[in-house]
């Protein structure tokens, strides 16, 4: 396996493992769904009677909303108790020469 | 308002009356495509973090994007007009058509696949066959991906036309300009995050949906009852009238030929061989995860018809007699099943989450094509034939100029769409047909080391060739099938017989590679190491390929039962 030439130093390894937590896919799905879930409870409740007129009795706004909610906190859950493992994160970045040579097709006769 | 100029016709349309909350949900949920979009970027730094995403991804997101690459939104509408139309039998299309597929996929494929490093479907077919068969394939897929990418787009337009009254083109500019943004911004990965978002949000939008529409028609039992009366389809039993000799169920097919034609030839070669698919899969992080990827994906598949199928089913009972094949002056498409249905059912609210997740699954479905064709297209027809030996950087930056392209030739492809319908139809129909012969070429191969690369060449075209002509004789004489669907499940059994009968005549007349070139390539030739790259954990017992498999397709058997 080649080394790197620009392997990086540990201040850049530790800012990326903080910028793929912070960006990870759950959190913007826990973030969505909350926002969604506020939306939906709030119109749930203002709009109560009207929503049960069409919907023949279910408060819908209400339940869907409660249920986003839940699912978003779920996301936030699971982010927080299983976060990306960092050598994940960090083998990802020590690859690039093999990543590289793949891309050039270097592996394939 | 316009609601009230519309009051006399109001019974067949389908447009929507969204509020500004409505309007906040989605600008919202476009906002986060595209941030995902520059997030993604500032992670691609090779052209297999662009293509593949550095081979990096967990089992949970590449699975739900491989089912959700299906999951576009006229596999949904189509579904639920199936649905309406023929009842619980489209069932057959998940357990029959699309999990078993899956299964064997993650069990007896991936391994062949994942375990060769291959960085795309037409790179197998190179490794195995050689350069003659690759050729066709990747032209083919390539050709006939950014096409389809171009009528999904078209057929999203009408939608959104019919229920948003957005002119069809600026639906097909605004949603082709998304597309474009994102996966030329983070590629691959930026597809499968918004794959996995629009997952989710589809689903927060179909099961109000159910609900709301059960409960409207009083429940299972009144659905049961309203079929009772007047039903002459049979709509609550999926086997009935698929007796051999005795077919008088609506698909217009037998028992074996639906399980054949349908399962085997046409489930097996799409989700084992169509790269939209796999490519999921190719972008997991190891061995296990790839695996694992279509067996991820086989639980919510098993789930989705009673939250697709079942508003169908609701759709036939309450709109009955508005329902018709095509949509006129005084009928509904069964297509316009759901968005009718969220319009009579969904309130301000819930009503911005259904649409979000409509409009989301259309762009995932054409941005899963353009993000599949631009890897072949760089890796197997750039790299391998045009400009060989380049920097890792000039292929990555190919990468983004050709996704321009493909969406440039998308939208193009949707404005002759608009202009030409049938044509498009007809090549739609004609793609379908590049499936079912690549997957014989590729079981054949798989099990048989001494399959040629001639034979590979020739019986693939002779497996394309066939369909196409059994197709234009049905084309021009209608009583030779029951349905279209009956065609083409006839059609895709004669090509995977046409495969093999012409792959084992031509290989007994022409040279085999030779087997050290096999290794890995072929059943029982060299080893595969299945623990690539493993990670603590994947040997816990529920992330068991095996285990996993089973399970699912015992459910494909208990799913039936309330149905028979």
């Amino acid at each position: 396996m080649t080394e790197t030439t620009t392997t990086p130093d540990a201040a850049e390894r530790a800012r990326l493992v903080r910028s793929t937590r912070r960006f990870d896919l759950r959190r913007l799905l826990g973030g969505l769904f909350l926002l969604y879930g506020i939306i939906c409870t709030i119109l749930g409740i203002v709009h109560g009677s009207s929503d049960l007129k069409q919907t023949g009795g279910i408060a819908i706004n209400l339940w869907a909303g409660i249920g986003m909610i839940v699912l978003a906190l779920l996301f936030f859950l699971w982010d927080r108790l299983a976060p990306v493992p960092e050598e994940d994160i960090l083998g990802n970045l020590d690859r690039e020469a093999d990543e590289k040579a793949a891309g050039e097709g270097k592996q394939l006769g | 308002m316009t609601t009230t100029a519309l009051a006399g016709a109001a019974d067949i349309s389908i447009r929507l009356d969204l509020s500004w909350v409505d309007y906040l949900m989605l600008i919202v949920y476009f906002g986060v495509v595209i941030s995902i979009g520059f997030i993604a970027r500032s992670r691609v730094r090779t052209s297999m973090d662009f293509f593949l995403s550095g081979r990096s991804m967990p089992a949970w997101i590449t699975g739900l994007a491989f089912v959700s690459a299906n999951l576009g939104a006229t596999e949904i509408l189509g579904m639920a007009a199936n649905g309406a139309q023929i009842g619980v039998a489209t069932l057959h299309y998940y357990l029959v058509g699309a999990v078993p597929a899956m299964v064997f996929l993650g069990l007896v494929m991936m391994p062949f696949y994942y375990g060769s490093k291959v960085r795309s479907i037409p790179e197998f077919m190179l490794r195995r066959f050689g350069k003659a068969p690759h050729a066709v394939n990747s032209f083919a897929f390539a050709i006939s991906n950014v096409l389809i990418a171009g009528i999904n787009l078209y057929a999203m337009a009408i939608v959104i036309e019919a229920m948003l009254g957005w002119p069809e083109w600026v639906a097909i500019v605004v949603s082709a300009a998304f597309v474009l943004v994102y996966i030329t911004l983070g590629g691959l990965s930026s597809a499968i995050y918004n794959e996995v978002m629009q997952f989710f949000v589809i689903i927060a939008g179909l099961v109000p949906l159910t609900i709301v529409g059960l409960h409207r028609v009083g429940g299972w039992g009144g659905l049961k009852d309203a079929f009772a009366k007047t039903d002459s389809v049979k709509h609550l039993s999926a086997w009935a009238g698929t007796g051999i000799g005795n077919v008088t169920n609506p698909i217009g097919a037998n028992w074996l030929a639906i399980v054949l034609g349908l399962g085997f030839v046409l489930g097996f070669g799409y989700w084992t061989t169509n790269f939209t698919e796999v490519q999921r899969a190719f972008s997991a992080k190891n061995m296990s995860a790839a695996r694992r990827t279509p067996l991820v994906a086989a639980f919510p598949k098993l789930f989705i018809p009673f939250i697709v199928v079942v508003p169908g089913l609701i759709g036939a009972a309450v709109l009955g007699n508005q329902l018709a094949g095509t949509s006129d002056a005084t009928h509904l498409s069964y297509n316009d099943v759901i968005p009718k249905l969220i319009q009579m059912y969904l309130p301000e609210g819930v009503l911005g989450v259904a649409v979000t997740g409509l409009l989301a699954s259309f762009m995932a479905g054409m941005a899963a094509n353009v993000s599949s064709f631009n890897t072949v297209f760089t890796y197997d027809i750039w790299q391998r034939y045009i400009k060989p030996k380049m920097s890792d950087q000039h292929y990555l930056r190919v990468g983004r100029y050709v996704t321009i392209i493909g969406v440039l030739i998308g939208i193009a492809t949707a404005f002759i769409a608009a202009g030409a319908g049938n044509i498009m139809t007809y090549m739609q129909t004609l793609f379908s047909f590049f499936n079912a012969p690549l997957f014989a070429v590729f079981i054949l191969g798989l099990l048989w080391k001494r399959m040629s690369p001639a034979a590979a060449l020739w019986s693939y075209l002779a497996g394309i060739a066939a369909p196409t002509i059994v197709w234009i004789a049905y084309l021009n004489d209608p009583s030779l099938f029951a349905t279209g669907t009956a065609e083409t499940l006839y059609g895709a059994i004669i090509s995977f017989v046409t495969v093999l009968v012409v792959g084992v005549i031509v290989t007994m007349f022409t040279k085999p590679k030779d087997v050290s070139e096999l290794k890995g390539l072929v059943y029982g030739v060299g080893k595969i190491d299945m623990s690539m790259d493993a990670v603590v954990g994947d040997t816990a017992w529920y992330r068991s390929p095996v285990l996993l498999g089973t399970v699912a397709l015992i459910l494909c058997v208990v799913l039936y039962l309330p149905f028979v």
